[in-house]
């Protein structure tokens, strides 16, 4: 019976009109959406690699240098876009693309596309997931608001159940025809989307990839099913089809713009940022201080003078078989490198407290539990930006250390001589390793967990609400 | 002109009625309060933030008191010691908070090459800027339509629905004046939320009391009137209450939401940024080069564009100061045109939303309100071009210290120049976009007076 409501529901929804126009409008939109993603995908993966090999020639070609002089020249690092970023560009817009890696201090990362773009950038980006976020959405109460209104309104509801047939049954029959339509609507761009991914240069990724896109599709087929089911149960629970309507429409504006908006703000606003300034004095104070206040930089370098010209049995600078600025230089990158990261930790744990709200109201609000799961399967979401942030570092620390090492193996008055221009070949350059699926799903068990407790919860409570439903 | 005022008091009265819209307005005042308690909140914490920086500028200079007891080479105290540049907020950007948060509110500079100082970032939460700005400038243009599009999608059809047209129509009343009527209630409903929202938001922002005044309010009328507008062609379609629901909120849809996005990436295609990461590695390169080439080479190429330091004396040093910051300075020059690229690129692009705003009166609006409050890109550059101004004037400063070796003493840190740049309104770009906005509620007024001529108000 519930096969025959169904079939019933998906063939009327094809024949009406007005579906076939918005569905016909959001199919567009999400073919469009795709074929932009992947072309502005295309373009600044093209820019950042053509970048990221220019800088990677550069630092290979330098002539005979000093190796702090290096340190000092160092590289950039660039974010490689993630695959499926054509499909959830999350953050990426806002976070800029590029580090500049050297001694001494890290960088802010510049030049986002959000400082490119202008005031526009505020009203949304057209991506996929944009339209499956919010469009889809409006799109499933537009197809499904008079489920129930309408059927009491002609009087076919008592029809129905005089057949023999309960609520609860009715419910189910229309929950899977609709689901069906919204199937045909967002299907063919998934597809589409799926055969560019893997007839394209971006599959890379291998089973990561395909695993991330079967999750990805999972997400949004469990998303789609709670607004189809909460479509539903609104209808059942309202007396007319205009009410059922509004309501919903009002249910959309609050859990797709104002809550997320806010939710945000609020956060920023309960846990404030400290400045990249006040962050820098404090970490040069704590450098040349010391952590904790009673280790300055001077008594550092004396010390670690003195250790030396002790390890090696010698009664001054000169006799030493390394470099003690190249020592020194390295115990201070050491030093400072710490300060920097405890910096950066305390920033990104106050950025994940501001977040954090917003993560929480997925439980709330469908919305705000789709959208980080869609952006970190994406690998565009926050966690991956740090991902990132914390490679680009490690290999600065890296390379800083390598040339420090080099200064110090060049022995006392190193700063009169240069390294031959083949040192440079020898170092690394910069690789940058998205993370693997299994480092990202621990993150996403809240939204997981808030997504399938939605879609159980309306399931249950709804339908009980259903079945207590008048009939006339 | 008296049936009009029964109507408009019986729409009072049924207003008052309908808990729902009673809720919906209180919400929305709701909203409206907590952007202006957003937006104000941004902007004092701008400004304490840019408030506390000169004292990161004394504690930079004490450091250097005591690092340099003495007179110091002036060269020493350019490498180490770091000023900024600040861009102050306007206080109306309190009320429309634009790309402040996106772009930095100040860059902290020191002598060396500009132009890898000049775009660095603030530390900024991207999924709160990809969030945006929950600010009054949002609630107007965003939100409020909504509210609009909830009060009056069945302004006749719900009367049609419930058999009262047809008796309303029976007594000698012009459909003109029903419509008119209850348009009219909903319009001074709807101008009283957002003079009050506005009120309350410039008292509480503390904004002067000048001709800028006079455009927020003359721009937030005109776009609720373009609302109405909608509403009225709407209306004008005789179709049921679910139909028009749906129209009005696919025309927000399309103008608020989808036009913006398209509108952004046909900017983007239409004018094509040069990459301003380009400019950054071509200086480094510039600037690093510099150590390799010959001293007399770099100083030659700075005397041709100086010419008051070529009397100075020729360096036979390994290192000396005023050659260091002749390269620096060399880095930029060479540079300068991928500078300038960048900056008319972003320019070039904010001129074309400009240009085709008209497509929506929500991007009219949004950017029309930054402009009003100084918020938007084009004082973002002017920002940084104040900023670069200052770094010359850094220059100019130390210049003489470097080239003639006079020694730098503790006196001559207050010396120093100091910077300071407040947000201008862009006013011409407001009135553009009022005269647009203008346009947009005469076409929406002219269609719906129009489809009502040639399709009289059917009782049924």
């Amino acid at each position: 019976m519930i096969q025959t409501i169904a079939q019933k529901e998906f063939v009327s929804t094809l024949r009406d009109r007005r579906f076939a126009v918005l569905s016909g409008l959001v199919l567009l939109l999400l073919l469009a959406a795709t074929l932009v993603g992947r072309a502005s995908y295309r373009t600044l993966q093209q820019e950042r690699q053509l970048a990221q090999q220019t800088v990677n020639d550069q630092f290979r070609n330098q002539p005979a240098r000093h190796p702090h002089r290096v340190a000092h020249y160092g590289s950039f690092a660039f974010r490689p876009k993630s695959g499926l970023s054509l499909l959830d560009s999350g953050v990426d817009s806002f976070t800029g693309s590029v580090a500049y890696l050297e001694a001494h201090q890290q960088n802010s990362i510049n030049f986002s596309q959000a400082q490119q773009a202008g005031s526009l950038i505020r009203f949304g980006e057209m991506t996929v997931a944009f339209v499956l976020q919010l469009l889809v959405p409006l799109l499933i109460i537009f197809l499904c608001f008079g489920a129930f209104t309408e059927e009491r309104e002609t009087g076919t509801l008592k029809l129905l159940l005089s057949q023999g047939v309960t609520l609860r049954q009715v419910a189910w029959g229309k929950i899977v025809g609709y689901s069906r339509a919204v199937a045909l609507v967002v299907a063919p761009a998934l597809v589409l989307a799926a055969a560019l991914l893997f007839t394209g240069e971006e599959f890379t990724g291998g089973p990561d990839l395909v695993a991330r896109l079967v999750l990805f599709v999972v997400g949004y087929a469990v998303y789609f099913f709670v607004f189809v089911v909460g479509a539903v149960v609104v209808s059942a629970w309202q007396a007319s089809s205009r009410a059922a309507l509004i309501t919903l429409l009002g249910f959309w504006i609050l859990g797709c713009i104002i809550l997320p908006k806010a939710t945000a703000n609020l956060g920023a606003t309960l846990y404030p940022t400290i400045t990249k300034a006040q962050m820098d004095a404090e970490v040069h104070e704590q450098a040349q201080h010391g952590i904790d206040g009673h280790d300055p930089h001077d008594q550092r370098a004396e010390a670690l003078k003195a250790a030396l010209l002790k390890k090696y049995g010698v009664d001054s600078e000169e006799k030493l078989p390394v470099s003690l600025a190249g020592v020194q230089m390295a115990a201070g990158e050491e030093y400072s490198a710490k300060v920097y990261q405890q910096h950066f930790a305390a920033l990104n744990a106050t950025y994940e407290q501001q977040n954090r709200l917003s993560n929480w109201a997925g439980l709330l609000n469908p919305y705000q539990a789709i959208r980080p799961l869609s952006m970190g399967l994406a690998g565009s979401d926050f966690a991956h930006y740090v991902h990132f942030q914390q490679a680009a570092e490690a290999y600065r620390y890296g390379l800083v250390q390598r040339l420090n090492g080099l200064q110090a193996s060049m022995g006392h008055g190193d700063k009169e001589r240069r390294l031959g221009a083949d040192t440079w070949r020898e170092l690394p350059v910069f690789t940058y390793q998205a993370p693997s699926l299994g480092w990202v799903l621990p993150r996403l068990l809240l939204p997981v967990a808030a997504l399938l407790l939605w879609a159980v919860g309306l399931c249950w409570l709804g339908l009980r609400l259903i079945s207590k439903t008048s009939v006339a | 002109m008296r049936v009009f005022w029964i109507l408009f008091a019986a729409e009072w009265r049924h207003f008052r009625a309908a808990k729902g819209l009673v809720l919906l307005c209180g919400l929305l005042l709701a909203t409206g309060v907590y952007g202006i308690y957003y937006g104000t909140t941004e902007i004092e914490r701008q400004r304490q933030q840019l408030a506390a920086l000169p004292e990161l500028t004394h504690r930079n200079v004490e450091e250097l008191k005591v690092k340099f007891p003495g007179p110091a080479d002036a060269g020493d105290i350019g490498y180490y010691h770091s000023t900024f540049a600040v861009h102050h907020p306007d206080p109306w950007a309190a009320l429309s908070l634009g790309l402040r948060d996106v772009n930095p509110s100040y860059v902290k500079l020191r002598l060396l090459g500009l132009q890898n100082q000049l775009y660095a970032t603030d530390n900024t939460n991207p999924m709160k800027l990809l969030s945006g700005n929950f600010d009054l400038a949002f609630v107007l243009v965003y939100l409020l339509p909504l509210l609009v599009v909830a009060l009056s999608f069945n302004l006749l059809s719900s009367e049609r629905e419930e058999g009262i047209l047809p008796l309303l129509l029976a007594q000698p009343i012009r459909s003109a004046t029903v419509i008119a009527a209850k348009l009219a209630f909903r319009v001074a409903l709807v101008l009283g939320l957002v003079w009050l929202l506005s009120g309350v938001g410039m008292a509480w922002a503390g904004v002067p009391l000048d001709g800028r005044v006079f455009s927020w309010l003359a721009l937030s009328t005109l776009y609720c009137l373009f609302w109405f507008g909608v509403v009225l062609v709407v209306t004008a379609l005789q179709r049921t209450s679910a139909v028009n629901a749906v129209a009005l909120l696919g025309v927000w849809l399309a103008l608020v939401v989808l036009v913006p996005s398209l509108l952004s990436l046909g900017v983007a295609a239409a004018r094509p940024l040069p990459q301003g990461i380009e400019l950054t590695i071509k200086q480094r390169e510039e600037i690093h080069g510099g150590w390799d080439r010959p001293k007399t080479e770099t100083m030659n190429r700075f005397f041709a564009l100086y010419p008051q330091w070529r009397d100075t004396a020729t360096i036979r040093e390994r290192f000396v100061w005023r050659w260091y910051y002749a390269f620096q300075h060399l880095g930029d020059l060479a540079v300068a045109p991928q500078a300038a690229a960048y900056a008319t690129g972003l320019q070039a692009r904010h001129n074309l939303v400009e240009t085709l705003n008209l497509l929506s009166p929500a991007i009219n609006a949004q950017t029309s309100l930054n402009a009003l409050a100084g918020s938007d890109l084009p004082t973002h550059l002017a920002f940084q071009r104040s900023a670069t101004r200052y770094h010359d004037s850094l220059r100019a400063f130390y210049y003489p210290f470097l080239f003639r070796k006079v020694e730098f003493t503790h006196a001559d840190y207050a010396q120093e120049p100091r910077h300071s740049f407040t947000s201008q309104p862009e006013l011409a770009t407001a009135q553009h976009g009022l005269l647009k906005l203008l346009l947009s509620v005469a076409a929406v007024y002219g269609l719906g007076l129009m489809l009502l001529r040639v399709r009289p108000v059917s009782p049924r």
